[in-house]
Formats: C-alpha cells, sequence, structure tokens
C-alpha cells in the first residue's frame, strides 16, 4: 500500500493491542479532560459543551425567528389587519430573514460540525477549541443584543439582502440599517472562525486509515461548506463594510450620480447570497446521506456520486448568483448563461436524491420519527427544487419575481433541504448526548404537525404570488382574491407553531445532557460517533478500515474502551489529539490542545461589543472594546505554541510521534493559509468592485498617481517580505545574537507600515478622497484594507517580539514566527497588487 | 497537491468557464464578439476536460490501491460532468 508520509501502513496491524492496559489510565485521561463546574463552567472549551450550547443557541433563534412569522402571518391572514404598522412590519420581516439566514441555518449546521465531527472522526476535539468557544460566545452574545434591536425599534428593515438605494443614508437615515451592516458582523467573524475549524478538523485530526473513501459523507459535506464559507462569506464581508463606508463617511460606492452603481451592491450580496443556500443545504444534504443510511440498515447507494455531487454543488453554486438578478436588465447573453448555469445546478441536487430514495429502497427502513422527517424533507425539498428551476427560466422569473411565488419556493427549498433533516437529526443524534432518546411518539405528531403545516402555509403560497401578491407588504385590500390563500397559509403557519411547541415539549421531557452516561446507538448507526465516549472522546483512537466500522467490526466499541487502539492514555500529561495526514490519514505527530479558558469568552464579549457599540455610534467605548478583544485575544493565544517536556511520545503500540512540529504540515499553518484565502477573496472582491465601477462609469475616472510613486511603495513592500523571511532563516542559526529574528520581523513590519504611508500619501496628494467619487471610493476602500493588514502586521510582530522576550519562540524552528512571516509576506503581495492595479488601470493597460 | 489537482480539476475547469463566459458577456455585451469569445472559452474547457478525463482513466489503471483507484474514478466522473455542464453552459452563445 502506498504512503502519503512516509508511516509504514503495516503498523496497522498491531491493533487492537493484547496487552493488560496499565491501572489509572482513564482516570487519567478523565482528570486532564475534566470540564470546569459551577460559573467556570462558562470557560469549557470541549466541543461536547460547546457544540451543544451551539445548537441550542441556534435553535433558539429558530425559535424567536419563527415567533417573527407568526405574528407576520396573523397580520396577513385577513386583509386591512392592523396587528402590525408598516413600520413595525417591515422590521419584522428582515428580522425573520436575517435570523433565519444568518443567527439560525448557518450556525446551526456549524453547531452540529463543532458537536458531531470529533466523534464521527475519533479525534478528542477539533483542532482549535477555544476558537470554537470564542466563535460560539460571540454569535450568542452579538446574537443576542442584535435581536434586542426589535424591542426598540431600531432593528433593521430594509429587507434581509439590505438593497441600495432603499437602504443608502438618504432612504434609511436612521441607525436601523447600521445595525444590520454592523451587527452581522460578529456573525461573519464566528462563521470564518467555524470554517477555519471544520477544513482544518477535517482534514487532518481524523482517525488512522480514514482515508479520503472512507471518510463520513456528513465530513465531506462539512469540508465543502466550510471552503464555501471561505469563498463566499468575504463577498458580504466587503459589501457590508463598503455599504457601511458609504453612509457613514459619503464615500459613493452605490451612488450612481457620483460613479458608483446600486447593482455592485446586488453582484457582492448574492454571490455571497446565493451559495449561501448551499452552504445551509449541503450539511443537513450530509445529515440525510448519514441517517438515511443507518435508518434503513444499508450501506448508502452511491457514496463516490454523493461526493461528487456534493464537490460539483460547491462549484457551480458560485456560478448562479444572477439569477437573483434577471430584471436588473443585465445583457442577454449574461442573463442567458446564468439561466443555463441555475438549471443545471439541480443535477447535482437530483444525483443525492435519487441516491437516498435508492438506499431507502434497497434498505428496509422503519418507521420512526427521524426516518418520517427524512421521507418528509425529500418531498418537500424536491417540490422546491422543481420550482426552483421553473424561476432558473428567465421569462417566467420575470413574472414571478418579487411575489410570493417566490416566498413559498424559498421555504420549500430551505424547510425541506435545511429543517426537515435539522428535525430528524435532533431525534437520531440526541441519544448519542443525552441519558434519554426523544419521544417516538411526541416526535411522530411532531413531525405530522410540522410537515402538513408547512404543506397548508406554503403551497397555496404559489398561487397567491400567481396571482400577483407582492412579497413584503404589510397589508393587502379586499376583493382581490388573496384572503382565501392567505387564510390558509396563516392557518398552516400556526400548525408548524404547534409541531415546534410539541417538539420543545419532548425536549423539557427527555434530553438530559451528559458526556459518558448518554442513551447509545438507539437506531444502530454504523459510523465513529456512536463509540462510547467521554469528556475526552473515544477512550482510544481506533485504526478505521472502513466506511461504516461498527458494522464491520463487532467488536470495535469493545476495544476502543479497553484501549486497545492509539492514545489509549495522555501521551504527554496534557489534551493533546492526532494530527494525521489529509488524504490517507496517517499519523503524523500528536498536537497538544489548550485547556478551558475565560479569555475566549472575554475576547467574545468584547467583539460583540465593538460591532454593536459601533452601530450606536459610542465611537470612543467601541475602539476600548475593539482593544480589550484583541488584548483577550493576545493572552489566549500566549499560552499556546510551546513545545512540552517530552519530544517524543508513544501514541501506542510502540508507534512514536513528535510532540511539536513546524512547517506547511501543521494545523497552524494551515489554518493560516485557510485565513489568508479569506483575506485575498475580500481582496478579489474588491478588485471586482473596482472593475465593476470603471466598467459602468468610465466617466468619473481622474489620473491616478504618478507611476514613479510605485518604486518606494513596491520597494517597501518587497523589504518587508525580505526581511521577514531572512528572520525566519535566521532564527534557525542559534547563535544569531546581533539582530535577534524578532528584531528584523519589527523592521519587515515598519517597512509594510512605510509602503502604506507612501501609498495613502501619494493618493491624497492628487486630491481624490474617498467621498470624490467611485473610482476615490474603491481606492480608498483598497487603502483601508491595506491598513487593517498593516495594522496586524505590526501587532504580530510587537506580539512576536514579546514571545521572544519570554524566551518562548522555539529555535531553530517555530510556529509564531513561522504564521508572522506568512502573514507579512502575503501583506506585501496585496498591497504590491492593489499599487499596480489602481495606477495602471486604466490607463497604462 | 497533485492529487488534489487531480480529484478537483474538471470542476476547476467548470468554474473556470463559467466565470470566463460571464467575463466575456459583461465586456461585450450580446454581441458577436462575445459569442464568438464564448464559444473559444468553451472549446479551450472542453480540450482541458478532455485531457484530465484521459488523466484520470489513466491514473484510475495505474492505482495500486483502493484510496489512489477512487480518487482516479471520482476525478474521471468529475471531469465528465465537466465536459457535459461546458457544452450545456456555452450552448445560449449559439442559441440565444
Amino acid at each position: 500500500m502506498t504512503s502519503e508520509t512516509g508511516f509504514d501502513p503495516k503498523l496497522y496491524d498491531r491493533f487492537p493491542t493484547r496487552e493488560p492496559r496499565p491501572e489509572g489510565e482513564l482516570e487519567e485521561l478523565e482528570r486532564i479532560w475534566h470540564a470546569p463546574t459551577g460559573w467556570a463552567r462558562l470557560t469549557v472549551v470541549n466541543n461536547n459543551f460547546i457544540g451543544t450550547w451551539y445548537v441550542g443557541a441556534a435553535f433558539l433563534f429558530f425559535i424567536l425567528a419563527g415567533v417573527l412569522a407568526l405574528v407576520m402571518r396573523t397580520q396577513l391572514a385577513l386583509p386591512l389587519q392592523g396587528i402590525l404598522p408598516q413600520e413595525t412590519y417591515n422590521q419584522f420581516f428582515t428580522m425573520h430573514g436575517t435570523v433565519m439566514m444568518f443567527l439560525f441555518a448557518v450556525p446551526a449546521v456549524e453547531a452540529l460540525g463543532v458537536l458531531l465531527l470529533p466523534q464521527m472522526l475519533a479525534a478528542r476535539d477539533l483542532p482549535f477549541p477555544r476558537l470554537s468557544a470564542y466563535a460560539f460566545w460571540a454569535y450568542l452574545v452579538g446574537g443576542l443584543s442584535f435581536f434586542c434591536s426589535l424591542f426598540f425599534g431600531l432593528a433593521p428593515d430594509g429587507g434581509w439582502f439590505m438593497y441600495p438605494p432603499l437602504t443608502s443614508i438618504a432612504y434609511s437615515p436612521g441607525i436601523n440599517a447600521d445595525f444590520w451592516l454592523l451587527g452581522i458582523g460578529f456573525i461573519e467573524i464566528s462563521a470564518i472562525a467555524g470554517a477555519i475549524e471544520i477544513v482544518v478538523g477535517v482534514l487532518r485530526t481524523r482517525a488512522p486509515g480514514m482515508t479520503l473513501d472512507k471518510m463520513p459523507i456528513f465530513a465531506w459535506a462539512m469540508l465543502v461548506f466550510a471552503v464555501m464559507i471561505i469563498i463566499g462569506f468575504p463577498s458580504i464581508i466587503l459589501g457590508t463594510l463598503l455599504l457601511e463606508l458609504e453612509r457613514a463617511l459619503n464615500w459613493p460606492f452605490f451612488d450612481p450620480t457620483r460613479g458608483g452603481d446600486a447593482l455592485l451592491w446586488q453582484h457582492l450580496f448574492w454571490f455571497f447570497g446565493h451559495p449561501e443556500v448551499y452552504i445551509i443545504f449541503l450539511p443537513a444534504a450530509g445529515l440525510v446521506s448519514m441517517m438515511v443510511a443507518a435508518l434503513a440498515r444499508t450501506p448508502l447507494v452511491g457514496y463516490q456520486l454523493i461526493v461528487l455531487a456534493l464537490l460539483a454543488t460547491g462549484f457551480i453554486s458560485f456560478g448562479v448568483w444572477s439569477h437573483h438578478m434577471f430584471v436588473t436588465g443585465m445583457p442577454t447573453l449574461s442573463v442567458s448563461f446564468f439561466s443555463a448555469a441555475s438549471m443545471a445546478v439541480s443535477v447535482p441536487a437530483g444525483i443525492q436524491v435519487f441516491s437516498w430514495i435508492a438506499t431507502v429502497a434497497v434498505g428496509k427502513p422503519r418507521n420512526n420519527t427521524p426516518t418520517l422527517f427524512l421521507l418528509g424533507g425529500l418531498v418537500t425539498f424536491v417540490i422546491g427544487g422543481l420550482t426552483g428551476v421553473m424561476v432558473a427560466l428567465v421569462p417566467f422569473d420575470w413574472q414571478a419575481h418579487d411575489s410570493y411565488f417566490i416566498v413559498a419556493h424559498l421555504h420549500y427549498v430551505l424547510i425541506g433541504g435545511m429543517v426537515f433533516p435539522l428535525f430528524a437529526a435532533f431525534y437520531y443524534w440526541a441519544p448519542m448526548m443525552s441519558r434519554r432518546a426523544l419521544s417516538e411518539r411526541l416526535g411522530k405528531w411532531v413531525f405530522w404537525l410540522m410537515f402538513a403545516g408547512m404543506q397548508v402555509a406554503f403551497l397555496p403560497m404559489h398561487l397567491t404570488g400567481l396571482m400577483g401578491m407582492p412579497r413584503r407588504v404589510y397589508t393587502y385590500l379586499p376583493g382581490r382574491d388573496w384572503e382565501v390563500t392567505n387564510m390558509i397559509s396563516t392557518i398552516g403557519a400556526y400548525m408548524i407553531g404547534l409541531g415546534v411547541l410539541l417538539f420543545v415539549i419532548d425536549l423539557a421531557r427527555n434530553f438530559r445532557f451528559t458526556a459518558g452516561d448518554e442513551a447509545g446507538n438507539v437506531y444502530g448507526g454504523g459510523t465513529l460517533e456512536w463509540l462510547p465516549t467521554g469528556l475526552y472522546s473515544t477512550r482510544s483512537i481506533p485504526v478505521v478500515k472502513s466506511r461504516e466500522p461498527l458494522w464491520d467490526d463487532p467488536k470495535l466499541s469493545d476495544d476502543v474502551e479497553a484501549g486497545r487502539y492509539f492514545l489509549p492514555n495522555s501521551a504527554t500529561g496534557h489534551r493533546e489529539t492526532l494530527i494525521t495526514s489529509p488524504i490517507r490519514a496517517e499519523p503524523e505527530y500528536l498536537q497538544i490542545m489548550p485547556g478551558p479558558s475565560a479569555w475566549p469568552l472575554f475576547a467574545a464579549i468584547f467583539t460583540a461589543g465593538f460591532f454593536l457599540l459601533l452601530t450606536v455610534q459610542a465611537y470612543n467605548p467601541s475602539i476600548a472594546s475593539g482593544v480589550l478583544a484583541v488584548l483577550c485575544v493576545l493572552r489566549w493565544l500566549w499560552e499556546t505554541d510551546r513545545p512540552v517536556a517530552k519530544a517524543h511520545a508513544d501514541v501506542g503500540a510502540g508507534i512514536i510521534l513528535p510532540t511539536y512540529a513546524t512547517g506547511p504540515r501543521t494545523h497552524g499553518w494551515w489554518a493560516m493559509t485557510v485565513l489568508l484565502v479569506v483575506i485575498g477573496m475580500i481582496f478579489v472582491m474588491a478588485v471586482f468592485s473596482y472593475l465593476y465601477l470603471y466598467g459602468v462609469h468610465p466617466s468619473f475616472w481622474t489620473s491616478p498617481p504618478d507611476a514613479p510613486w510605485l518604486l518606494p511603495i513596491i520597494g517597501g513592500h518587497a523589504a518587508a517580505a525580505g526581511f521577514a523571511l531572512l528572520a525566519r532563516r535566521l532564527l534557525a542559526r542559534e547563535r544569531t545574537t546581533l539582530w535577534t529574528p524578532a528584531t528584523l520581523v519589527l523592521i519587515a513590519a515598519g517597512f509594510a507600515l512605510f509602503a502604506f504611508a507612501i501609498d495613502w500619501w501619494s493618493w491624497r496628494a492628487t486630491g481624490l478622497t474617498g467621498a470624490t467619487s467611485g473610482q476615490g471610493a474603491t481606492v480608498h476602500a483598497f487603502l483601508a484594507l491595506q491598513g487593517i493588514l498593516t495594522a496586524i502586521v505590526a501587532l504580530m510582530a510587537l506580539y512576536l517580539a514579546a514571545r521572544n522576550a519570554r524566551g518562548i519562540v522555539t529555535r531553530p524552528r517555530n510556529n509564531s514566527m513561522d504564521l508572522t512571516v506568512m502573514f507579512i509576506a502575503y501583506t506585501a503581495a496585496q498591497g504590491t497588487l492593489a499599487a499596480l492595479l489602481t495606477r495602471l488601470f486604466p490607463g497604462a493597460i | 497537491m497533485r492529487a488534489w489537482l487531480l480529484l478537483l480539476g474538471g470542476l476547476i475547469v467548470w468554474a473556470v468557464h463559467f466565470f470566463g463566459l460571464y467575463i466575456v458577456a459583461s465586456v461585450f455585451l450580446t454581441t458577436d464578439t462575445a459569442r464568438m469569445l464564448a464559444l473559444l472559452v468553451t472549446l479551450a474547457c472542453l480540450i482541458a476536460d478532455a485531457m484530465l478525463l484521459a488523466a484520470a482513466m489513466r491514473a484510475n489503471r495505474a492505482a495500486d490501491d483502493g484510496t489512489r483507484r477512487w480518487i482516479a474514478s471520482l476525478a474521471a466522473l468529475g471531469a465528465a460532468i465537466s465536459l457535459v455542464a461546458v457544452i450545456w453552459q456555452g450552448l445560449p452563445a449559439l442559441l440565444v
């Protein structure tokens, strides 16, 4: 068999070991992975706790947004109802969409990833548990504060996609729109943090032997999901930044009278917004693929085709964003390309649907609650998919656009594709973390109420839309034939509400969180999350030989529990997990993991504080909160990246692995690479904005600074990157005393600052400001992005210098140094590209 | 990296083709120049897909273990679906 890392796969034959394990190993594991109690429980970072809280918080937002929907449906049940005034109704539908998409759907699937992935991969935890804790707390604190804006009449009211000019300062002068633009800033940060965690977790912490072709399908789905967040979210990050800059500083990105363009927002929003649908759907599809096999008691039909479908969806979903813009007057050929792509995207979804149907047909499914939710979701999603193909047809879309037909379509897709699978997952996986399974009897009531309610609420809505009722109207006149269908929809909405209420009752009666005393594998799943676990995850980490190891090796649970596989103990006396190679999951090194800490919690509170205080224009407290957030992050990082006493450790059966590693194969390097891709995508979208605005309004463009300015700018960036790389090289020379490597990094940061200052100064000298035109705005957006990167470079250099002064920058290689150097090199490259683009195009090119 | 490139090659070509068409139609609008360029981009991507498909099938035949074979066959499926998708995606240049 081929090896990816030089690891000899024959070593796997040593497992399961036969020798008895020494006394006290399990107790030591329990001690090391013990969760704090009392108030200190808030500092816990174990995925069992954080994952469960995360899912719970997402469900709370589902209920809150659902209550908003019920009030709206009550308002629309009859014509000319006076329950909600128009302004409040606008806030309600905006918050319903925003909360469902940003505070429920994405966090819910991310939460399930945090909860389930370590168990499915048999990792002790995801590789950055404090990052998970930070992502959760930032989301919870910020999300609740954001939601509370509704109680003060300050909630955003421009619809969940916030189109300018409606949301520009001229038409939305209050701070309601700012709540949306800044309020979801922390959610973006939280989503990106989670995505980094998931990419590195799936690719680097799988159980040994779990090659790509044996990876649970949910892990594939989460991998594609996380990559889509990394590619898609930067677009909305940039979009919200630009719109907020326009509102706060009068930079006219979206103002066509000054060289901006309102459609730029739609491009930026939907480049994120349409993939967002698949960002939500794919993890749910992964859950369905996992559950359908277990519930039908047969291996999944077409595993490889489903992986292909997941990957294909991930790619093509970025090619359909403009189908939301068919009525904006784009060129006919463009519209046709997007129409074709929008139809094509149904093919990968179809592959999955047929695979699930085949699995059910081949297997022997039982009549239980998760199966009902799966089948109900399948039917509902297929209906939504078919209406999706209908609106991919341009002439039909022109008729149905912005009508209730679209509302019906998107609810069929999202409820069938995500909500029903999520409820199936609640019932299926609850026994993994609860002492009791949820009630089958109540569960069937929950399903039938929700399923019937869904059809009653949304099927007539197609007709309401085709009869001409536009979406987002707070009321309507009698005599337009909309009364009956609206009343039926409202009855259906209440049926869904009743189903959810019963589910909450079921949770209250039966869900009892535990980590070690769980109800167990009620539905007979064959994947690793059903191994017996504690807070340390599994007692030992098995060698994986198939896709359903528990079905293929009935003794596996006992052997794992008896410590007969990898890491039956704590090899170093610390929290640790195996880092394995990305394709073949061969053991590479032992990662030392951080334990409970209050700093991620504080960092999250101050991060949310920064954004929310900025929204209410309390600038000084906001800056203070931001500084505190940064200090908390640095404090939590301070304890990491430290080698332990044992440089090598026995991870089981005499296999020795290093406990500290550096370079491109480390999890830290991977995480930084992913982060740089995120930053790079923000830059790419800024480049798109720059080119787009020139393309639509070239008459507003003026001459850039003279070309000789490029010399010091590019020279400064080159020097920054050069000194940083030299510092890394010199670190390996232990006798370097004259210029310590940390000093060289500080010099590199100085050059980065110099290059940025010259760049900024050269533009100021031309008289072009951010408020002058679309060109001025985008140029200053580039400068703002570069300024942020340069500030981070300075911070990282100072942090590294502080670590060096304390003697914790290890020689000959050090991860903190490596990551700082990577960041400086990237900053230099982006600064150079931005300077070249804004000076040479248009003009020299 | 080679394994990932092989695995995702077809889908990357699909994405490149789409963005190529988007740029062509955005710059040259609905003109004969745009149609010609769209067809050229389509042709280039079809050639790339065909080469990737051949490479994946070769890798599949040469694979000495299950994982490598699985990756190669997935790559071949990806290239094949990309081949069909690129034709489908390019058709509006001829039909509209």
